[in-house]
């Protein structure tokens, strides 16, 4: 009994922080249609915010404002000087983003050097819940995200903002057509896609260990989930994020924690190969 | 010297490296109504495109009530009082048809719509479903319905009959010549003659990307086109 | 890398230009600079040791030429990368060797990186690895300073058993060879205590998810978990362990969880955590009082704190000094007959070396939020690997 519900506890951390953790890659996907190889780097910068936010004696709370102002900048930038120019050239904005995140990389290098760096948690301690002990911060970190992502749901859903979102996923053609002005939100959506992966590691920047090569990981999961949720929704997102995250769990739960990798890569080699659009893809 | 409500200069336009239309100029006055016809692929898709901003020119010029537009992106000459209802991909597909017909405007009200209601109930009885459900005749009502709703000055439509029934068709020319009472501006490419005689003031006939013949709408049209198409 | 490393390099030879003049009055070294090659850690998961180990060996080479260096000639360190890939550190101990002309090597660095370094040198070269280790191997050239686990583990899983009662251990480490040989050698110690390995697991260096392994730990009914992750990997691993409320139900005990590592955990996860070493910042004999006044007189109260692998370069460089002196040369045939028996007096007391492993004093230390406190000296003892000569 009490196995299982930490087992569940655990598996519903893993799916809630990937899906925070791939938001950002989706977002660009969908919107963009770029797929951006610097995702992981920004999710580093947000964890890097933290980092130097609690060096400086500082609130952590303060890390997240500042990891949403730093990446987004560092994402408006890029937008307005590189990927700008090579939308609807798929194979070039791989290259560019991939040279971005070696750029990213080595700035982070400069700035804080090789090693580790660790945060430690705002709340420490465990709570009793079920008759398991269960880390606080972790708890509050998966009700923020349960409420962030249902606003985020319900904004996606049925705000005029959210709709034409929708619209420009599918279909942006016609979106300008209808007067959206689509250049705009493609670089609001590229620094919100940015921002969103930096507040995910700020936000587990205590969870983590923070390193420049940090990113990589987090890109390839991030690539995992798009696999097999469906490039473009919200929906594919969560699909994704459940399927992966609890693929994971449950085959690091049983067989080891290498068990959990090879499972994953597995999972996703099966969907590249015999559902290469995903299980929910842009409806 | 009058001022005329869309001007099309020398324009020319292509894909890449292709150029598909060279040296296109027309005029269109308010309430006038100008069809183009041609058979398939001798660029009136092309032309359209051009005029609305999806496709820069490579040369010319096109201007509305004197303004020049060419350089102005699609979602800026809409704002300018222009409207285009494609050929293809008609429709936001995943969106529900409600959120097809009010995204675009921010107060989100389906009252502008009544009218056009009253004349193609099946949308309205369709409000909720997605617009990806729709038959291919019903996208393009959809996409009809939406355009005419803008109430724009100078309206493109790219065979808006395509699919679309008999009866449906009649409708659609009674929206088009209420619009052109209001002094509105419509230039549409169309192969049913039906809708041409029933709206045209002016017929253009496009092949190979250039204008090959331009007349009035009389009892002589359809023969006229005809003998046109068929060469 | 090779900036790097010609920047600390000159900042060292800096330092040592600008020491009490006292000193460079007793003895100014002459002759032709002997250059000693160290591969630390500065970046990856053991990257936490660097400046530690930095510093420890600055204050060695400013010691040592304070005292007219070795065969009177002064010494420099050149510092090389080891936290990446051991292909990485081979190349940096292949540019050491090759291009800066160094006359031995200390290693402070992952067990993978040692076989790969000692096969690149080809026991030409006199290469002392100095931190915690596997022991039983002996590979032509490399002499070894730093604890093994017949010295951690032998005295301190039979100490634990006893005072805490301990049957049921569980086994926790990094996926490479220091953490499967040192565990497999605590399965006998084990054991021989009367207890049973309940669980036995290993990490790559890139997970920072324990999860799974908690849950098992939580469902083996462990009362102890014996720890051989390495620096942030064990940051992260005890961190997490503690955050779910592991620490009430079993105690923890690692091999190489160092000053540096504790600060990462934090004072709030520390409960019931023990380390086993020869050396930690709190030690109060009278050799390690010294050289922690020396060390935080020359970098302030604000260097890097003081720890086992730090002061395991110091040490190496100590055993260097000893044996080339005997030596009279730095050739690798003088350096291994004369380090058969050599003694040198370090932070840990008086060492020997005796089959290139040396025998060491060994402690069990406590967690009292982010220090550590003795509570158990096991007195000297041998490495339980003899090398020939």
């Amino acid at each position: 009994m009490e196995s299982s519900v930490l087992f569940l506890l655990n598996t519903s951390y893993a799916v809630l922080t990937l899906a925070l953790v791939v938001l950002g890659l989706a977002i660009i996907f969908g919107l963009l249609g770029v797929l951006n190889m610097a995702h992981g780097e920004f999710v580093a910068i947000g964890a890097y915010c933290a980092f130097a936010v609690q060096s400086a004696g500082l609130p952590l709370i303060l890390s997240l404002p500042l990891a949403i102002i730093t990446t987004g900048a560092v994402g408006w930038l890029i937008e307005a000087s590189v990927i700008r120019h090579l939308y609807k050239r798929p194979f070039d904005t791989l290259l560019a983003t991939w040279g971005l995140s070696i750029l990213l990389r080595e700035g982070i290098e400069l700035a804080f050097g090789l090693e580790y760096r660790s945060v430690s948690e705002p709340v420490s301690g465990s709570v009793r819940l079920l008759g398991v002990d269960y880390p606080i911060y972790r708890i509050m970190l998966m009700v923020a995200l349960l409420i962030g992502f249902a606003a985020l749901y319900v904004w996606y859903r049925r705000s005029n903002a959210g709709v034409r979102v929708r619209a420009m996923i599918a279909n942006p053609q016609l979106a300008t057509i209808v007067g959206i002005d689509t250049q705009k939100l493609a670089r609001l959506a590229f620094a919100a896609g940015a921002a969103s992966a930096g507040l995910a590691g700020a936000m587990l920047a205590p969870l983590v260990r923070i390193e420049p090569f940090m990113g990589i990981d987090f890109l390839l999961q991030s690539f995992f989930v798009l696999v097999v949720g469906g490039l473009g929704s919200l929906e594919g997102l969560f699909i994704g994020s459940s399927l992966i995250g609890g693929a994971e769990s449950a085959g690091s739960t049983l067989m080891g924690g290498t068990a959990g990798y090879v499972t994953v890569l597995l999972i996703s080699i099966l969907f590249l190969w015999l559902k290469p659009e995903g299980l929910h893809a842009r409806r | 010297m009058s001022m005329q409500q869309f001007t099309v200069q020398n324009l020319a336009t292509g894909y890449g490296d292709l150029q598909v239309l060279q040296d296109i100029s027309f005029d269109v006055g308010a309430g006038e109504c100008l069809c183009i016809a041609g058979r398939n692929g001798v660029g009136k898709t092309t032309l359209m495109r051009a005029l609305s901003g999806e496709l820069p020119l490579i040369s010319g010029g096109i201007q509305m009530q004197g303004t020049e537009i060419s350089a102005l992106p699609t979602n800026r000459r809409h704002g300018l009082g222009l409207s285009y209802g494609p050929q293809d991909s008609v429709t936001f597909a995943p969106l529900s048809v409600k959120e097809n017909l009010t995204l675009h405007y921010q107060d989100q009200n389906l009252e502008r719509y009544e009218h056009l209601f009253a004349l193609f109930p099946r949308i309205r009885e369709r409000l909720e479903q997605s617009a990806g459900s729709l038959s291919g005749g019903e996208r393009k009502i959809l996409s009809f319905t939406r355009v005419m709703a803008e109430d724009a000055q100078v309206v493109l439509l790219d065979e808006p009959t395509e699919g679309v029934a008999p009866e449906n068709i009649d409708h659609m020319a009674t929206v088009i010549r209420s619009t052109l009472q209001a002094r509105h501006s419509v230039i549409v490419v169309e192969q049913n003659l039906s809708l041409i005689e029933a709206i045209a003031d002016r017929v253009i006939v496009m092949d190979h990307g250039a204008i090959i013949h331009e007349t009035a709408n009389g009892p002589e049209l359809r023969n006229e086109i005809s003998n046109l198409l068929k060469v | 890398m090779d900036r790097r490393a010609f920047l600390s390099s000159s900042a060292m030879a800096l330092a040592a230009s600008q020491l009490p003049r006292v000193a460079t009055a007793q003895a100014t070294p002459v002759g032709k600079p002997l250059k000693l090659g160290f591969l630390i850690p500065r970046s990856g998961t053991a990257g936490l040791f660097g400046p530690s180990s930095e510093a420890c060996i600055e204050l060695a080479v400013n010691k040592i030429n304070a005292e007219g260096g070795i065969l009177g000639r002064p010494i420099e360190a050149l510092l090389g990368d080891a936290g990446g890939a051991p292909s990485d550190t081979v190349q940096a101990a292949q540019r050491m060797w090759r291009r800066d002309g160094v006359e031995a090597i200390v290693g402070e660095h992952g067990s993978a990186s040692r076989e790969a370094v000692a096969g690149a040198l080809r026991g030409q070269l006199p290469y002392v690895y100095s931190p915690v280790n596997e022991g039983g191997y002996c590979t032509d050239g490399v002499f070894t300073t730093g604890e093994t686990p017949s010295q951690q583990l032998a005295p301190a899983i039979p100490y634990l058993a006893k005072e805490r009662s301990i049957k049921r251990w569980y086994l926790i480490g990094n996926d490479y060879s220091w953490p499967r040989i040192t565990n497999a050698a605590a399965k006998e110690f084990i054991e021989d205590s009367g207890g049973e390995v309940v669980g036995e697991e290993y990490h790559p260096f890139t997970t920072d998810n324990f999860d799974s392994s908690l849950a098992n730990i939580r469902d083996s009914g462990a009362e102890a978990v014996l720890i051989n992750l390495v620096g942030g990997a064990s940051v992260v691993f005890n961190r997490a362990y503690a955050s779910f409320g592991l620490d009430k139900q079993a105690l923890r005990l690692g091999t190489l969880i160092e000053e540096n590592t504790l600060a990462g955990i934090g004072a709030e996860n520390s409960g019931d955590l023990y380390s086993v070493s020869g050396y930690f910042d709190a030690l109060d004999t009278p050799a390690a009082l010294a050289f922690r006044k020396t060390y935080y007189d020359t970098f302030g109260v604000d260097a890097p704190v003081l720890n086992t692998l730090g002061q395991s370069c110091f040490e190496a460089v100590l055993f260097l000094q000893a044996v080339i002196e005997k030596a009279g040369e730095t050739s690798i045939d003088a350096i291994t007959a004369a380090s058969e028996g050599i003694s040198y007096s370090g932070p840990r007391g008086d060492v020997t070396m005796s089959g290139r492993f040396v025998n060491a004093n060994i402690y069990l230390a406590k967690a009292e939020g982010t220090e550590f406190k003795i509570i158990e000296n096991f007195g000297g003892i041998a490495s339980g690997t003899t090398c020939s000569i």
